[in-house]
């Protein structure tokens, strides 16, 4: 897959150790239920208050409504406690389309750690657009072969017929 | 930088170069691709691994012994559940040439790679043993592919085939994860120094069925559960594509005792695992 360079549009912002709002994003199938909104802790110090501009309507139906939605909070560093506010745009089918943080992150090495993952980290992964990312490449399971794809869409057709 | 894309091993290839590429090089690599494909697709009917399929001996081509060398390795760190003999547990469930995506019957366990005797180039398996390279074939192939343009002269910046690749000279790559839900979104993105390589892995995405996917475990014939995606950066792609499988098998620490690599891990309940180091954003 080739991909066009585009602006950076909210990468960058996403540091695994700010996050205080968590989307775990499923499929773009409608039907997958495992899509939910939930908010998340760093750490037994933080607090949050999410949502401020909207509730998210999560879990039951598998679906978001769509908002901008804030968290602010704090959290432990080996540094001290560092405060934060996180805003994120959450469209209905899940993506995060705009994440913000404010402050940035001040001193120490927190900035750093927004650029290392280092091993060892266990976090719910959530999904950005390809195409809003600066990026030059893409990986993920080594696209599939034609023959297997039109087995499939022969199989799916069937399936419908 | 120039680019030059063609097909190979049923996908999209992409070579980047700093200076336009030749028509010499660019038909040494299809004719190399080519002769891969030969032999070793299991797809195939002309090929060595038709030959072992039908008489339990085949004389393999010359890059065999490094490839089976990291499968060896590889069938021991995970007890048994990653072995290249897996070819006949995958037609089973119906991942077969005709593409019947339908199963034939109960699952299949391989038949173990210790029973093998590898005399190079011939090897001896039982009867109607399927042999399937297709966790580390297409890392080797890229690996073969930088090498012979590497040796041509050509300078090679990077050797993509469809996300498996070798990022040999320039700037750090950029590269996006892809959720292994939805193509159209990244979970993070990966800055790839050169002289590294990146290979990827994930079940959903090659899946034909109800738990139906591509990683198996050797010993029992069915597809893995636990673990849904994985990238390994190594300096071989060849290393980087059997171990983005062999996580699906066992976990990092074991395998790190005889590679070494970093990687992510996705688990069925969204959570991603690094292990080593990574430069890069992880979107959580």
């Amino acid at each position: 897959m080739k991909l066009t360079r585009l602006p950076q549009a909210a990468a960058g912002a996403a540091a695994a150790s700010l996050m205080l709002l968590t989307a775990a994003c499923g499929s773009d199938d409608s039907s997958d239920a495992s899509s939910e909104a939930t908010s998340a802790s760093p750490s037994p110090e933080a607090s949050q208050e999410a949502p401020a501009d909207a509730a998210p309507d999560a879990g039951a139906t598998g679906t978001y409504t769509a908002g901008d939605y804030d968290a602010e909070g704090s959290y432990q560093t080996p540094a001290g406690t560092q405060s934060v506010e996180v805003e994120v745009t959450l469209e209905a089918d899940g993506t995060i389309t705009a994440v913000e943080v404010d402050p940035q992150a001040e001193g120490g090495n927190s900035e750093m750690f927004q650029k290392k993952f280092a091993g060892g980290i266990s976090k719910v992964v959530v999904g950005k657009k390809i195409d809003e990312l600066d990026v030059s490449k893409v990986a993920g399971s080594s696209l599939t072969s034609g023959g297997f794809n039109a087995a499939i869409e022969d199989i799916a057709g069937q399936a419908q017929a | 930088m120039h680019t030059w894309g063609f097909e190979a091993l049923g996908t999209a290839w992409q070579v980047d170069t700093a200076a336009p590429l030749g028509d010499a090089p660019r038909e040494r690599v299809r004719e190399r691709v080519e002769q891969y494909d030969r032999d070793w697709s299991r797809f195939r009917t002309d090929g060595p691994v038709a030959e072992l399929a039908r008489t339990g001996r085949a004389a393999l081509a010359d890059e065999a012994g490094d490839l089976l060398d990291v499968y060896t390795t590889l069938h021991r760190l995970t007890g048994g559940a990653m072995n290249p003999l897996v070819g006949a547990s995958l037609e089973r469930l119906g991942y077969d040439p005709a593409y019947t995506l339908q199963p034939s019957g109960d699952p299949v366990p391989a038949p173990s790679w210790d029973a093998v005797t590898w005399a190079p180039p011939v090897l001896d398996v039982p009867p109607a043993t399927v042999l399937d390279v297709g966790a580390a074939g297409k890392g080797q192939l890229v690996d073969l592919v930088t090498d012979l343009l590497l040796a041509d002269g050509v300078d090679v910046l990077t050797v993509d085939g469809s996300g498996d690749l070798r990022h040999v000279a320039g700037e750090p790559l950029r590269v996006a994860l892809e959720h292994p839900d939805d193509s159209s979104l990244a979970v993070g993105v990966l800055e790839l120094d050169p002289g590294l390589a990146l290979c990827a892995s994930a079940a959903n995405r090659r899946a034909w069925g109800d738990g139906l996917h591509h990683v198996l475990d050797a010993r029992t014939g069915l597809p893995t559960d636990e673990v849904v995606a994985t990238w390994v950066v190594a300096e071989r792609a060849l290393v980087a594509d059997a171990l983005a499988t062999a996580l699906f098998l066992a976990p990092a620490d074991r395998l790190a005792e005889a590679f070494d690599f970093s990687a992510l891990v996705i688990t069925a309940d969204g959570r991603a695992a690094v292990h080593g180091d990574l430069t890069g954003e992880l979107f959580s």
